[in-house]
C-alpha cells in the first residue's frame, strides 16, 4: 500500500477511508454518551426531562399565542415543531463545534476530519428519538393512530439532517480560524426559532397583511419547507410552500451543501496549523 | 520487493509569523477592521514574515531502519513527525510511504478522564487506527503491559500519573504498523517504566521489517534503539547516518549551547518559578561555550510568590549519555516574596570537552515545585589553550579531568 503527501491543498471525500475508520466513529459517539452524564444525579433521566419541559412549556405558550384552533391539536403541533427544531440546532450546533472541540485529537493523529462532525451527530440523534416517542405517547392518546404519511417521518428527518449536517460543516470550518462562530451562531439559531412556522402556521402567516416579498423571503427559507413536511407527516395536512418552492429550497439546501463541503475539504489540511 | 519505507522529497514547511500583533487568534472583528484599513491605506507596513520550520528536506528510509532524528529546540524535528503522520501538510515537496503508518506524538491522545480504563482503550485505540478487532486481540496484552487490572472499571481521572501513562503507552505499544512513528514520548514516566517502554520499542523494532522513526533528546535512547540518524538544525537537514556518527556529530556542534536559556513555568506556579538561567564565566560574562579547565558559573533567576519556610535551590550536572555528574544544593533557608538568583560558581571539577545537560529544582519543605531537566546544557570545547589543553589525551580517559595526587616511590 502506497501512500503520498503532497503540499497540496485540496482533499477528497474518501468513502472507503471512512469506512475503514468507522470503529473511530462509534466509539466517539459512544465516548460523547457516556461522558455526557456522568456525575450527574438523574444521569439519563435529563434526556427525557429537557423534551418534556420544553414541550409543556411551548405548548403553554402556544395556547396563549394562537386561540383559534383546538386546544389539543395546537399544543400536539406546537411541540411537534419545538422538538424537531431541537435536533435541528443541536445538530447545527455540535457539528460547528465538533473540530474545535476536539482539537487535541486533531493536533495529535491522523484521521479523516470528515470523522468528528459525523460523530458528534449521535448525541442530538438519540436526544431526538427519546424526545420524539415521549411526544408520540400522548398524541396517539388524544388524536388516534396516526395517518399513514408516519412513514415519510425518517425520510424527512434524513433530509433535515443533511442541511443541518451542511450547515454546520460550514461553521465548523470557520470557526477553526475564527472562534467567533462561538458567539454568533446562538444568535443565527435564536432568529431562525422565530422565522421558522412554530406558532403561526405557514397559512395564517400568508393571511397577513404584510408586503409580498416578505412572502417570498419566507418561502425561500429552506427550512419552512422542512418543517411543514414533518408536519404534513405526522398529521396528514399539508399546509407549506408549493412544488415550486419546494424545489428551489431541494435546489438551495444541495448547492449550499456543495459549497460547504468544498469549504470544508480545502482547508481540511490545514486545521491543525490553525487551531 | 520493495525496498523503501519512506521517501521524503523536497519537503518544506513554511509559517507566517505575525510580528507586531502576538495572539494568533484573529478574532472576525479585527480581520474585517485590517481589511478595511487595507484599503484605505495601501502603504500598509508589512507585519508578517515567512518562517520556514523546514526546508529542502530529503531521505529515503530502508524498510526495517530504526530512525533517530535529532537537533535542538526548534530544529523542526517535531514538525517533520507532523508532516510525516499527515497531521499537517507541508508547503512544498512530496513524501512516499509503504505501508501502514501510525504515529505516537503524545501518549493518551484523546484519554477521556471520566471514562474507564477499558473504555479508554478502546477509544484511544481506535483514535491510533487500529480495528476493533485488533484491539480485541490485544486486550489483554495491553492491560497486563499497563499493569493496571485492578483499576481497569475506575474512570482515568482517579488514576495516579503513572498508572494513566502506563496504561495510555501500553495501548500505542501494541499498533501493529509497519512505519511506527514516535516523539519523545518516553519522557514521561518513572525510569522503571521508561525502560519497560524502550525494552518494548526495541522488540516492536526486530519483528522483522518494521520501520521505526523516533525523535528524543536522549542521546542514550537513540543510540540504544537506532542504527540510522537524522541531524536537523534550523530547519535544514545537515546528516543522514549512521547513528554513531550522528550522535558524536550533534555532540561535537556544541549546538544545544546558549547562554541564557528562558524555562517554562511548571503547572502549578502558586510557590513560585525559575524562568531564565544564565551560564557564565566567573565574572559575570556570558558563555556560550566554557573553555575546558576555566571556571564558570550557572545563575538561576526564580520568582518567589510566597513565603517559603525551607526553601532549597538545588543544580545537577548530567553527561549526555544521561549519566549524573554532580548535584549542588543551597543551604535551606526562610525567604519571602520577591525575584532573588542563585549562582552556582564551579572552581574546582574540571569536566571534559562535550555537552552536559543542566537539571534544576526549586523546592520547598522537601517538595519540589519547579523542576526542569529538559531544556539547559551547557557545552564544554576545546580552549585552544596548551596547558590545559595537555591534560586531555582523549575523552577515554574519564569525563573528570583534574588529575588526582600522584606519587610515585622507588621502594626498593
Amino acid at each position: 500500500m502506497k501512500t503520498v503527501i503532497t503540499s497540496e491543498d485540496k482533499s477528497f471525500l474518501r468513502l472507503n477511508e471512512i469506512i475503514a475508520y468507522k470503529s473511530l466513529i462509534k466509539h466517539l459517539s459512544l465516548r460523547d454518551l457516556k461522558v455526557r452524564y456522568k456525575q450527574t444525579w438523574l444521569g439519563f433521566s435529563w434526556s427525557v426531562i429537557r423534551p418534556l419541559v420544553n414541550i409543556i412549556i411551548f405548548g403553554a405558550l402556544s395556547l396563549l399565542i394562537n386561540k383559534e384552533t383546538s386546544i389539543t391539536q395546537n399544543f400536539i403541533t406546537v411541540s411537534s415543531v419545538v422538538i424537531f427544531w431541537q435536533l435541528i440546532s443541536t445538530v447545527i450546533t455540535d457539528v460547528s463545534n465538533s473540530l474545535v472541540s476536539n482539537s487535541n485529537i486533531l493536533t495529535k493523529v491522523y484521521f479523516p476530519k470528515i470523522i468528528l462532525p459525523i460523530s458528534s451527530v449521535t448525541i442530538s440523534l438519540v436526544d431526538f428519538i427519546i424526545a420524539f416517542v415521549i411526544f408520540l405517547i400522548p398524541t396517539f392518546i388524544l388524536l388516534g393512530s396516526p395517518p399513514w404519511q408516519i412513514i415519510l417521518v425518517p425520510f424527512i428527518i434524513l433530509y433535515a439532517l443533511f442541511f443541518s449536517i451542511s450547515i454546520g460543516l460550514f461553521f465548523a470550518t470557520a470557526s477553526v480560524k475564527f472562534r467567533d462562530v462561538k458567539f454568533l451562531l446562538p444568535f443565527i439559531l435564536q432568529i431562525a426559532f422565530y422565522a421558522i412556522p412554530v406558532f403561526i402556521p405557514t397559512s395564517k402567516f400568508l393571511s397577513l397583511n404584510i408586503p409580498d416579498i416578505f412572502k417570498t423571503i419566507y418561502f425561500l427559507n429552506p427550512f419552512v419547507g422542512i418543517i411543514n413536511l414533518f408536519k404534513y407527516s405526522l398529521f396528514g395536512v399539508y399546509d407549506g410552500p408549493n412544488t415550486t418552492f419546494l424545489l428551489i429550497n431541494a435546489a438551495t439546501i444541495i448547492v449550499l451543501s456543495i459549497l460547504s463541503i468544498r469549504y470544508f475539504l480545502k482547508f481540511e489540511k490545514s486545521f491543525a496549523d490553525y487551531i | 520487493m520493495q525496498n523503501t519505507a519512506i521517501k521524503v522529497q523536497n519537503i518544506g514547511k513554511k509559517y507566517l509569523i505575525n510580528h507586531q500583533n502576538k495572539d494568533a487568534e484573529e478574532s472576525l472583528v479585527r480581520s474585517i477592521f485590517k481589511g478595511a484599513k487595507k484599503i484605505i491605506n495601501s502603504s500598509n507596513k508589512k507585519t508578517i514574515e515567512d518562517f520556514w520550520a523546514l526546508q529542502d528536506i530529503n531521505f529515503e528510509i530502508k524498510k526495517g531502519d530504526r530512525v533517530g532524528i535529532i537537533g535542538r529546540n526548534g530544529a523542526g524535528k517535531s514538525t517533520l513527525l507532523k508532516i510525516l503522520s499527515r497531521i499537517v501538510k507541508p508547503t512544498t515537496g512530496k513524501i512516499e510511504y509503504y505501508g501502514r503508518m501510525a504515529s505516537l506524538l503524545e501518549v493518551g491522545t484523546g484519554f477521556h478522564g471520566d471514562l474507564s480504563g477499558r473504555e479508554n482503550i478502546f477509544l484511544n485505540g481506535s483514535i491510533l487506527g487500529m480495528s476493533k478487532n485488533e484491539i480485541e486481540k490485544q486486550f489483554d496484552e495491553i492491560v497486563a503491559f499497563s499493569e493496571v487490572e485492578q483499576f481497569l472499571d475506575t474512570p482515568v481521572k482517579r488514576y495516579s500519573s503513572g498508572m494513566y501513562v502506563r496504561l495510555a503507552f501500553a495501548v500505542a505499544a501494541h499498533l501493529n504498523p509497519e512505519i511506527l512513528i514516535v516523539d519523545e514520548v518516553l519522557a514521561v514516566g518513572d525510569a522503571a517504566f521508561q525502560k519497560k517502554c524502550l525494552g518494548k520499542m526495541n522488540d516492536i523494532s526486530k519483528e522483522g521489517d518494521k520501520t521505526i522513526l523516533f525523535v528524543s533528546h536522549s542521546m542514550q535512547a537513540v543510540q540504544k534503539l537506532c542504527n540510522k540518524g537524522i541531524y536537523l538544525s534550523k530547519g535544514k537537514l545537515i546528516e543522514y547516518n549512521s547513528i554513531e556518527n550522528i550522535v558524536n556529530l550533534y555532540l561535537q556542534s556544541g549546538e544545544q549551547a546558549q547562554s541564557n536559556y528562558k524555562l517554562q513555568k511548571p503547572d502549578n506556579e502558586s510557590n513560585g518559578f525559575a524562568h531564565n538561567v544564565f551560564i557564565e564565566d566567573e565574572y559575570g560574562k556570558p558563555l556560550v561555550e566554557i573553555p575546558v579547565g576555566s571556571n564558570w558559573r550557572v545563575r538561576i533567576c526564580f520568582t518567589i510568590l510566597k513565603k517559603l519556610e525551607h526553601f532549597i535551590g538545588g543544580m545537577g550536572i548530567v553527561s549526555a549519555l544521561d549519566l549524573p555528574v554532580r548535584t549542588s544544593w543551597s543551604i535551606p533557608q526562610i525567604i519571602n516574596p520577591g525575584e532573588y538568583e542563585i549562582i552556582f560558581t564551579n572552581n574546582d571539577l574540571m569536566l571534559t570537552t562535550g555537552t552536559y545537560k543542566l537539571v534544576i529544582g526549586l523546592s520547598n519543605n522537601e517538595i519540589t515545585f519547579h523542576y526542569n531537566d529538559s531544556t539547559v546544557s551547557i557545552v564544554i570545547s576545546d580552549a585552544g589553550d596548551t596547558a590545559t589543553n595537555n591534560r586531555i589525551v582523549n575523552t577515554q580517559s574519564g569525563l573528570i579531568l583534574n588529575p588526582m595526587q600522584v606519587t610515585l616511590n622507588k621502594i626498593n
